[in-house]
């Protein structure tokens, strides 16, 4: 088994959403690629000791978004776009997140105004050190 | 996508555990000892390829519902189903077909292992020696030992063997673990979840130990002063049941309260000033959504997570209905 999966019993978020979320980085990380076969059920619930039922509901939400798919004598597949399929989830809980900064920020004080230089001057600052550090190497 | 989802659980067959229908089913079943009521209309539903924790505080009826379900003794009302075999007039059936680890593991503590064992295999008639001997194998038992020279942790290992020898599709076990040390009880557990729940076995089991529940069942089941107060699956709970803390700007009036306790979803409420908590359970957005909608202006509003544990106890403690 190339992808490591692990579950916090103790956590407040549901062992299916933690092994979803695993997975997902495994995807985008590249642990974890098209075409690959995850564990079957009965070895998955083996390593972690929990139960047989809670992989059965990961995988099937898994299906349910589109990224694995289940191949009679192959196992669970991951599938072509899987990834790509990530980066867009991602994208839009990362530009999610954007809405919330400018919430927190108007409720300190900060204008619109102040909110778009301060990003303004994020982005520039970033691209700016990239490209410095491309020139270096 | 939905069509391309259902296409694909169409065609995988193999995917699915045997996770439909019910291992256990019981109806507004009542017992009582002489005249005194122990069980009082409890019903409950065990899935099948389930590890299904069964709490409950000490003489809440925990061993009653068990003996019931094995056939010991009868319901004075209601009834109940083991693996569809009714418990008040198919013992015979139900006993072939289920595993079963009494609360006091009494063993003949005078045979070895391996007369324990054959005793064991006379009164199954599906035995299977192989398994059971791997069992022996992977606790390193040894078969030449009397029982009475085994230690606690050996004595519920030799015990679940046991309970393993006649193939069972359904494990009953009652407190298997009282009076083991942590260590024993943890490889207790994992060879429950990896040799029997694994195969696809189903799994009921009581424990006074919230933590043990937590570890390894992925249903739970409060048993309070004789009937269930809280059956799900622990998934389900920890993602339904959240604290919510809301910060007005000024402190809202008494009426406004009273509203949002009669709110669906909210379980239980306290104020202090202008800070409200509120227990909720269901659907966080909507509830959110309906009270920042109302007259009165929030500060901030946070939801945080409910600890599994915490909410348990309440449910134990009686509180939670």
């Amino acid at each position: 088994m190339t992808i490591w999966l692990q579950v916090d019993i103790r956590s407040n978020v549901p062992i299916y959403v933690q092994l979803i979320e695993q997975i997902q980085h495994a995807l985008e990380v590249g642990t974890l690629s098209p075409g690959d076969a995850l564990p079957s059920v009965r070895e998955l619930a083996s390593e972690l000791s929990i139960a047989p039922n809670t992989i059965v509901k990961t995988y099937n939400e898994l299906q349910r978004m589109g990224l694995i798919e289940s191949r009679a004598g192959k196992g669970t597949i991951v599938l072509g776009k899987a990834k790509e399929m990530v980066r867009v989830r991602q994208q839009e809980a990362l530009l999610e997140h954007l809405s919330t900064v400018v919430h927190d920020g108007s409720l300190l004080g900060l204008s619109a105004e102040a909110l778009r230089d301060h990003f303004e001057q994020a982005v520039q600052q970033f691209f700016s050190e990239r490209q410095q550090q491309g020139d270096k190497s | 996508m939905n069509d391309h989802a259902l296409e694909v659980q169409g065609s995988n067959p193999s995917l699915q555990m045997p996770s439909s229908g019910t291992a256990i089913q019981i109806e507004n079943l009542t017992v009582n000892h002489g005249t005194t009521p122990v069980l009082k209309g409890l019903s409950l539903q065990v899935p099948i390829g389930s590890i299904f924790g069964f709490l409950g505080a000490t003489g809440a009826g925990k061993t009653t519902t068990i003996k019931t379900l094995l056939g010991f003794r009868s319901p004075d009302g209601g009834s109940a189903r083991v693996l569809g075999y009714d418990v008040s007039c198919q013992q015979r059936e139900i006993c072939m077909s289920v595993g079963y680890i009494s609360e006091t593991n009494s063993l003949y503590d005078f045979l070895t292992i391996s007369q324990l064992c054959d005793l064991s295999r006379d009164m199954h008639r599906r035995w299977n020696q192989g398994s059971v001997d791997r069992y022996f194998q992977l606790f390193a038992l040894p078969s030449n030992k009397r029982v009475k020279h085994l230690s606690k942790g050996m004595k519920s290992q030799l015990a679940l063997c046991l309970a393993l020898g006649n193939d069972p599709d359904l494990l009953i076990l009652d407190e298997p673990t009282t009076g083991l040390d942590p260590i024993s009880r943890q490889m207790f557990l994992t060879t429950l979840v990896r040799e029997v729940a694994a195969a696809g076995k189903t799994i009921f089991f009581s424990s006074p130990l919230l933590s043990e529940v937590e570890s390894i069942a992925d249903h739970v089941a409060v048993l309070h002063d004789g009937s269930i107060v809280l059956s799900d699956e622990l998934d389900h709970l920890r993602e339904r049941q959240k604290m919510v803390k809301l910060v007005y700007m000024e402190q809202p009036p008494v009426e406004e309260m009273t509203l949002l306790r009669s709110l669906p979803g909210v379980r239980q409420l306290e104020q202090r000033e202008r800070v409200v908590r509120l227990r909720i359970e269901g659907d966080t957005d909507a509830l959110v959504g309906t009270i920042q909608a109302r007259p009165y202006a929030l500060r901030d509003v946070e939801v945080v997570a409910v600890r599994l544990e915490e909410l348990l106890i309440e449910y134990l403690r009686g509180d939670g209905a």
